[in-house]
């Protein structure tokens, strides 16, 4: 349904080009859920930016394709993506209450919304707004539905994002960090939601988290970024069970989940890359345990290791 | 065992009359020499109101706090037992180094508040750059801004400043909360030494509960400002009382 193929952009900044993404290749399929994990500054946000066309101005698309049913979403013009944007694919973002207009209702809003993409009149609209809330369960639509965005709680507010951009309701559900500023307890209440919301309608979700037990939980495939770059993707429980690449092996083994008390953490030392100036070579090699000579020579690809599992390292590939 | 830090039947009232929020309500618990003890709780349930309480951010309403037996509030006034003895170090990196002074006047901040003759002994170079190194930076980093560094290294530069006094105690509230998890696990393994080296004894508010159970020796879970459950880790994780800390557990998101 939605194809990314060859994606590399760059952001402008006053000490030079920050190469943002280089060279990103994926795909989503209708229903299916996709997590895409990464630190800070790894691009997972900007990869779902440049989806809608989000990106702020000083963004270069450099090269590359978006594509979503035929349609390439780069060369499309604003007022047709316009015509998508909420439409069919919908956005959730971090922060909710960033996300919602302070100072309108509840109601209104998804009034709102839903008056943009269907041809309702006011009470039919405030009718399915009342429906949207019901969806997330939230437990008295009529009474959240006059209430402003502050007299709600964080995870009702998340609930009210998520009701707005499922009120189309969309085919492609991107999310940001759902639920990075919410409670643990509040946390697997969302997640829950959208495991729901999938199954229910089909919809696909690509999940941006820095989370590991949150893709763990709902995602059916996992894409692992580095510095810009893909560098391991496949099903969930093989990433997470049978992780190829060295980072991702790392990633796991510096979470305090499964260790002892007296073990210390196994920390990766050093820092990402900073990218204006990207490493020549495996963007890894400055931090990786088993780097070799070709690794500061050579960018490795991501080439297919055993099944639907790829993974972009010199060490499982016996030739430049 | 003694308590290094004793806390009986504190309340923290903000608000008048009309609009009360009862943010810690009588919360009694000690705090032993040596251990660290984890405060754990979601967003609003009063964790970080109580850390305040401790390093004389905020007074309480009502009740008692003593530190090595002696009381820490009187009235509205903080007696600290000795500048610098209680540290802290907060969430945000960003927020809680001051933009406009090099890192080398951050880290020495805390040593005005010393008297001269300790000020002098705590403030040579030498301990500056022993500290600096051991907390993962460089010697040269001292001249540069806070906006130069990353959140790790932010947080290294809190962690070096809290040390600078030579405390006994120091609250941590959420310290790796805003770090990326691999940067984390350095930031934790260095809490974990500089415990061990220092002979501290920690305060770690966290809401994380993966990071509460690898890090501390008891738990301390706070629920809409009272104190539910507090026992040694392994008996909360295993055998959960309240209500609450079971709906905790079952919420962690485990990765296998």
């Amino acid at each position: 349904m939605l194809d990314i193929k060859n994606l590399s952009i760059e952001f402008n900044d006053l000490n030079g080009k920050v190469k943002a993404l280089r060279n990103i290749n994926f795909h989503i399929e209708q229903g299916e859920i996709v997590g895409v994990v990464g630190e800070s500054g790894s691009g997972k946000s900007v990869t779902a930016l440049s989806i809608l066309g989000l990106l702020d101005e000083n963004a270069h698309i450099s090269n590359g394709s978006i594509t979503y049913h035929d349609q390439n979403l780069l060369e499309m013009n604003p007022k047709d993506i316009q015509s998508l944007r909420g439409k069919k694919i919908g956005m959730v973002f971090q922060e909710p209450m960033t996300a919602l207009h302070p100072t309108m209702k509840i109601g209104q809003q998804l009034m709102k919304v839903i008056r943009q993409h269907k041809k309702v009149n006011k009470k039919e609209a405030d009718r399915f707004a009342i429906e949207a809330l019901k969806d997330v369960h939230i437990h008295h639509p009529e009474k959240v539905a006059k209430q402003y965005p502050f007299e709600l709680s964080g995870g009702m507010r998340q609930r009210v994002v998520i009701a707005l951009a499922m009120s189309s309701p969309p085919e492609l559900l991107l999310a940001d960090e759902p639920t990075t500023a919410l409670d643990v307890t509040v946390q697997s209440e969302i997640l829950n939601l959208m495991k729901e919301l999938n199954q229910k309608r089909n919809t696909s979700i690509l999940l941006i988290t820095h989370d590991l037990g949150v893709v763990s939980q709902l995602c059916d495939r996992t894409i692992v970024m580095y510095a810009g770059q893909i560098v391991e993707t496949g099903l969930t429980f093989d990433v997470l069970h049978s992780p190829k690449h060295p980072y991702t092996k790392a990633l796991l083994n510096s979470l305090p989940d499964l260790k002892k008390q007296d073990q210390p953490l196994e920390a990766i030392e050093g820092e990402v890359p900073d990218l204006r100036n990207p490493p020549v070579g495996c963007p890894f090699n400055s931090r990786c345990k088993h780097t070799m000579p070709v690794c500061h020579e050579h960018d490795p690809k991501l080439e297919i290791c055993e099944g639907n599992h790829y993974v972009a390292c010199w060490l499982r590939r016996d030739k430049v | 065992m003694t308590p290094l830090v004793q806390i009986n039947h504190i309340n923290k009232i903000y608000g008048n009359r009309k609009d009360v929020i009862e943010a810690v309500k009588d919360i009694s618990l000690p705090v032993y020499e040596g251990e660290t003890l984890g405060l754990v709780g979601e967003s609003g349930s009063g964790k970080s109101t109580l850390g305040k309480l401790l390093i004389g951010l905020e007074a309480p309403t009502s009740g008692e706090i003593t530190y090595r037996d002696k009381v820490l509030w009187k009235k509205k006034r903080f007696m600290r037992p000795r500048p610098g003895e209680i540290q802290t170090v907060f969430q945000d990196p960003q927020s809680s180094l001051d933009p406009r002074l090099r890192v080398k006047q951050i880290i020495f901040e805390p040593l005005s508040a010393l008297p001269l003759k300790e000020r002098k002994e705590k403030g040579s170079i030498e301990r500056l750059h022993a500290l600096v190194k051991r907390v993962g930076l460089k010697v040269e980093h001292l001249d540069r801004y806070p906006h130069e560094f990353s959140g790790g290294q932010r947080q290294r530069i809190a962690i070096a400043r809290a040390l600078i006094t030579g405390p006994s105690f120091i609250v941590l509230d959420e310290p790796t909360s805003a770090l990326d998890v691999s940067v984390q696990a350095q930031v934790l393994n260095l809490l974990k030494e500089l415990k061990q080296e220092n002979q501290l004894t920690f305060l770690f508010i966290s809401h994380n509960m993966s990071v509460i159970r690898y890090m501390c020796d008891r738990i301390a879970v706070m629920y809409k400002g009272g104190l539910v459950e507090i026992d040694e880790t392994k008996n909360v994780l295993n055998h959960p009382k309240h209500d609450y800390t079971k709906m905790l557990l079952s919420s962690m998101l485990k990765v296998n």
